[in-house]
């Protein structure tokens, strides 16, 4: 049996089961050993669980159903081994409009119409959760993420900088980075990506299928002992304060404590003086709830690529989702834990537009969006 | 690690695209308009690559961003040494898709472990509609020499018309610095893991030639075969001795 295992993560507040898991020694009381590697993009990331050097990977959601579907690289079919969090990414806006009075998407897309420059967007990944959000959000608010505005790929660490720097006017990123923003006056939170859809999925554990078709034990392990460690997160206000502890250190995020550790309890301020407790923060389990591998979860982020072109004809949705999320390793995982699975595959959700989500007939879903029917070109970056 | 992301005629054809279409017009002219309106053939291939080098990001922590300062140098040295032309060395920020647009390379070269690989992602994602496969560098080539390139870090995407014979020369110049470099690194790296063991074993003596009255010999031996019985390094059982040391 395969027993150590080469994981990769990127330096966010959510990576937090991994690192915890093996902080805390939860991978060897499973019989395996996790070697963390601190990855600088997700592009990066991706080649390294492509060319074996990573067996599995902290990865956006979208970006794992992105190589499925071979959206700018090579088809490979891939695995969702587990779900790794909920909620707690967010849509950050520059203070220049904040001070301008646009504080909602409503006001946005007013300012939008009404401005003769055109606005910039960033998130972090073309096919990533970021990215899905963020259009959503703007269309949404009625504003054409692809027409309207112009959309850019930044790297995380660099957003709070290019909105202080007034290159971009807000952006879509995961913690710590909105909180950064907020901490150092570049910007406020316009919408959090729970706002947005309540309990979204968040970073999946992603590996290439072969990986996952050769070393199921190995895989069965590793989702076991991240089941303990997202739930010991989960067990107290305590352990979530020793998780950013953790997390602030320069081998993991290298971010301030402080830019961590509120929103990891849910507590949110969004730079304009309002402060609240948030009833859907980042979560890590949910008494497992987080973590199951929902297919509803994996076939949404087809229907965004397909919504907005990145996919050219519909899939099977049902069918590759039910090939990419591992549901039956998850279940025998969850018995190792001693976490209960759901029995249902599907689950549903009432989105930011009011649209109910719920997995039973993709085709309806997205041709119900006003935007119409999906386009055939895709515009990304345009500048125009 | 190196990643070689080549890009080759995309952006001279595409005029039909709104990405590119400021550049499109100042660089479009003779056959590569006419095929950006529709006729087969491909255009010529230029006769000297050109080639961007983008560097590192800020703000990715004092020494990591030293160390891909370093790897960016030597990189740059090692391709104007072999006589290709870099036309630029771009700074890995917000503009880089728009500079790229203008400059039109036919190969950008990115240290791959720089946080900017997302932005030439999104270059690969929006320019992808264009009339060229983007086929990775392992379907042109002799499969042994690279999956050696792939264990060393290199990971390209290559255009349909930009024949292979003329990226493996320059892939094997990025490479043979890349690993000197790297080699340079390790070795620096080992010396000072081998210095700094060194003087905890120096300290760990001290600690037991005081407490427990051994000479320098002893004290050694002691320290040799508790790292023996406990598997362990001899420094980090010297690092044990000074921690308990501390806490005393």
């Amino acid at each position: 049996m395969k027993n150590i295992i080469q994981a990769g993560f990127m330096p966010l507040t959510d990576c937090a089961p991994l690192i915890m898991a093996s902080i805390l020694g939860l991978d060897e009381k499973h019989g395996i050993k996790l070697a963390l590697s601190r990855e600088h993009s997700w592009s990066g990331m991706r080649d390294r669980l492509l060319n074996g050097s990573l067996d599995v990977a902290h990865v956006l959601y979208g970006l794992i159903y992105g190589v499925e579907m071979g959206i700018g690289t090579r088809a490979v079919p891939m695995a969702v081994l587990m779900n790794l969090s909920r909620n707690g990414q967010a849509i950050t806006l520059s203070r220049a409009l904040g001070e301008a009075g646009v504080t909602d998407g409503a006001a946005l897309a007013a300012q939008v119409r009404r401005s003769r420059r055109r606005f910039t967007f960033a998130h972090t990944f073309p096919t990533g959760n970021h990215a899905m959000f963020l259009y959503y959000w703007l269309a949404a608010s009625g504003i054409d993420p692809l027409r309207d505005v112009r959309m850019a790929t930044v790297p995380p660490g660099q957003m709070a900088a290019s909105l202080a720097a007034g290159h971009i006017d807000g952006f879509c990123a995961g913690e710590p980075w909105g909180a950064r923003a907020v901490l150092d006056g570049s910007g406020f939170t316009a919408a959090t990506s729970q706002d947005i859809w309540p309990d979204h999925p968040g970073k999946a554990l992603g590996a290439t299928a072969a990986f996952a078709d050769a070393h199921p034990q190995a895989c069965r392990s590793l989702v076991a002992a991240l089941l303990e460690a997202a739930r010991w997160i989960e067990a107290s206000p305590l352990h979530r304060d020793a998780t950013a502890e953790v997390l602030a250190s320069p081998a993991y995020v290298n971010a301030g404590r402080a830019a961590i550790a509120a929103r990891l309890h849910g507590i949110y301020e969004d730079g304009l003086g309002r402060r609240w407790q948030d009833p859907d923060p980042l979560r890590f389990h949910a008494g497992g709830e987080a973590n199951f591998p929902w297919l509803s979860d994996g076939m949404w982020f087809m229907t965004q690529h397909r919504r907005w072109g990145l996919l050219r004809d519909d899939p099977d949705y049902y069918a590759v989702a039910a090939r990419v999320n591992r549901v039956g390793l998850y279940r025998e995982a969850a018995v190792l834990a001693g976490v209960a699975a759901p029995a249902a595959l599907l689950r549903s959700s009432v989105l930011i537009d009011g649209r109910i989500w719920n997995g039973r007939d993709p085709a309806a879903y997205i041709s119900a969006f006003a935007n119409g029917a999906p386009r055939p070109v895709f515009g990304h970056g345009a500048p125009q | 690690m190196l990643a070689i992301i080549i890009m080759n005629i995309s952006w001279r054809i595409s005029v039909a695209r709104p990405y590119f279409c400021y550049a499109s017009k100042k660089y479009l002219s003779g056959p590569e308009l006419a095929y950006s309106q529709g006729m087969k053939s491909p255009p010529p291939v230029p006769r000297t690559l050109r080639i961007v080098v983008v560097n590192t990001a800020q703000g990715a922590g004092e020494q990591a961003a030293a160390a891909q300062a370093r790897r960016n140098t030597a990189l740059r040295i090692g391709l104007l040494e072999s006589g290709y032309d870099i036309v630029a060395s771009l700074p890995a920020d917000i503009f880089l898709p728009e500079r790229i647009a203008q400059i039109q390379p036919d190969m950008i070269i990115i240290d791959s472990e720089s946080a900017a690989r997302d932005v030439l992602e999104h270059i690969v994602i929006a320019t992808r509609d264009e009339p060229r496969p983007i086929v990775l560098f392992t379907d042109d080539q002799d499969p042994s020499s690279m999956d050696a390139a792939i264990g060393a870090g290199v990971s390209a995407y290559i255009v349909a018309g930009l024949q292979a014979e003329r990226v493996k020369p320059v892939l094997d110049v990025a490479l043979a610095r890349f690993r000197r470099e790297r080699k340079l690194l390790d070795e620096l790296s080992d010396t000072r893991r081998q210095l700094a063991d060194r003087k905890l074993v120096e300290r760990a003596k001290g600690v037991l030639m005081a407490r427990s009255g051994l000479n320098e010999e002893e004290a050694y031996r002691k320290l040799r075969s508790m790292a023996m019985n406990r598997k362990l390094r001899l420094a980090e059982v010297a690092q044990r001795v000074l921690d308990v040391e501390d806490l005393l």
